[in-house]
């Protein structure tokens, strides 16, 4: 009992201790171990995202190789493919390639005039554009016309005749007037 | 028994007290304290320098790789548009209607006492068929007859190719024109046909159907 007798001034003084105690834990904690730990906790998290990141771009660098071997082919099909249309405007280089396409056939003054161009709702497209041409043959024999089609459609693979109207002629007699209606898709520059 | 007399008891009595001093004895109890958290505390420090070392290795080492994974990822990005746009663009191709073979099977079907005025055909919009409407004359004893030639027989040669192969007189008009045919005056008929069909392969008939066609004896 005695020893839980404490005086005045001894209770005063065992407060001032209670007191530094509870200031030193906080300023430790505060000032000192806190920061440090919250420190400590930020580089973790920095390194484990590095350390994944480093991880994954190991797997990242193998798919790309991976890819590039498996794309090989579509990547030249895809060159050709581009390859197939001439530099610049498509309406300075595409009428005058349909005029000599059907003198070379044998069909003289045919006339490609552009009708209009709309661009792709597919996302995969979204680098090309649809073309489409109103093709005007004024006198053509049907044979021939049948063939210079047929080449056509063979040396163009990205274009496609949407309609063709053929009308008799009444002189002379054996040739047609011949309108077409072709889609070109022709990537944007 | 010797006595003893404790002459100094006060002294004593006060040291003892000095002793048991609540504060001296918190402030020793502080900075024992104290030292055990600075113990941590450097314990923790060394910790955190040691995570640090290894964070600033691991960011060289990114630093380093970080390039070429960007560059990987770029291609890889580039490739895949590539394959997508070659595939949708192989399909377009592929799924083109051609007009030539449907022209030449046009003419194998003209006999000489048909002709062919005129021919406008068009590809409905994402492929779903094609409409050609044919007009022409045909003369013979029966030109009507001679026009339901021409249908049948294209029929048959576009079901060859095509799907779905439908073709209708739009219209069938007998003329008063008489025209000479081979050396014999023979009347002519006015017609307009509709073609209708899918461009793509004809199914061929089930064993059922195969059957059921087959002719009874």
């Amino acid at each position: 009992m005695s020893a839980v007798n404490f005086k005045k001034e001894q209770i005063k003084k065992i407060s001032l201790s209670a007191m530094g105690f509870v200031f030193l834990l906080y300023v430790y904690f505060s000032f000192f171990l806190g920061p440090l730990n919250r420190s400590r906790n930020a580089m973790t998290a920095a390194m484990n995202d590095k350390q994944t990141k480093l991880n994954s771009s190991k797997d990242e660098m193998s798919k790309a190789t991976t890819l590039e071997h498996q794309a090989k082919s579509a990547t030249t099909r895809f060159a050709a493919l581009k390859a197939l249309n001439s530099e610049g405007a498509p309406i300075a280089w595409f009428p005058p390639r349909i005029k000599v396409f059907f003198a070379n056939e044998q069909i003289d003054k045919a006339v490609a005039r552009l009708e209009n161009s709309t661009a792709f709702k597919e996302a995969e497209l979204a680098g090309w554009m649809k073309y489409n041409w109103l093709i005007d043959i004024p006198q053509a024999d049907y044979s021939v016309l049948g063939k210079a089609i047929a080449d056509l459609e063979n040396a163009e693979p990205l274009l496609s005749i949407t309609k063709v109207t053929i009308r008799a002629q009444t002189e002379p007699g054996q040739f047609q007037a011949v309108d077409l209606v072709a889609t070109n898709f022709i990537q944007r520059k | 028994m010797a006595l003893h007399l404790n002459l100094l008891h006060e002294e004593i009595l006060q040291q003892r007290q000095r002793q048991r001093d609540p504060l001296k004895i918190g402030v020793m109890v502080l900075i024992a304290l104290g030292g055990v958290l600075f113990v941590y505390y450097m314990f923790n420090a060394y910790r955190t320098l040691e995570i640090k070392t290894k964070l600033s290795a691991v960011e060289r080492e990114w630093a380093k790789v970080e390039p070429q994974v960007t560059a990987a990822q770029k291609r890889s990005a580039e490739l895949t548009e590539i394959i997508k746009t070659t595939r949708v663009l192989d399909d377009y191709i592929e799924n083109r209607f051609f007009w030539a073979p449907f022209l030449q099977k046009v003419s194998r079907c003209v006999a000489p006492n048909t002709q062919l005025t005129s021919v406008e055909g068009k590809v409905l919009d994402d492929n779903k068929g094609v409409t050609v409407s044919i007009e022409g004359v045909a003369a013979g004893r029966e030109p009507r007859a001679a026009a339901e030639d021409l249908r049948q027989m294209l029929v048959e040669q576009l079901a060859q190719s095509y799907r779905e192969v439908k073709i209708e007189f739009k219209g069938l008009e007998d003329l008063d024109t008489i025209v000479n045919v081979g050396g014999s005056n023979m009347a002519m008929a006015h017609y307009t046909l509709t073609v209708t069909f899918n461009p793509g392969a004809p199914t061929k008939p089930t064993a059922a159907q195969a059957t059921e066609r087959t002719p009874r004896r």
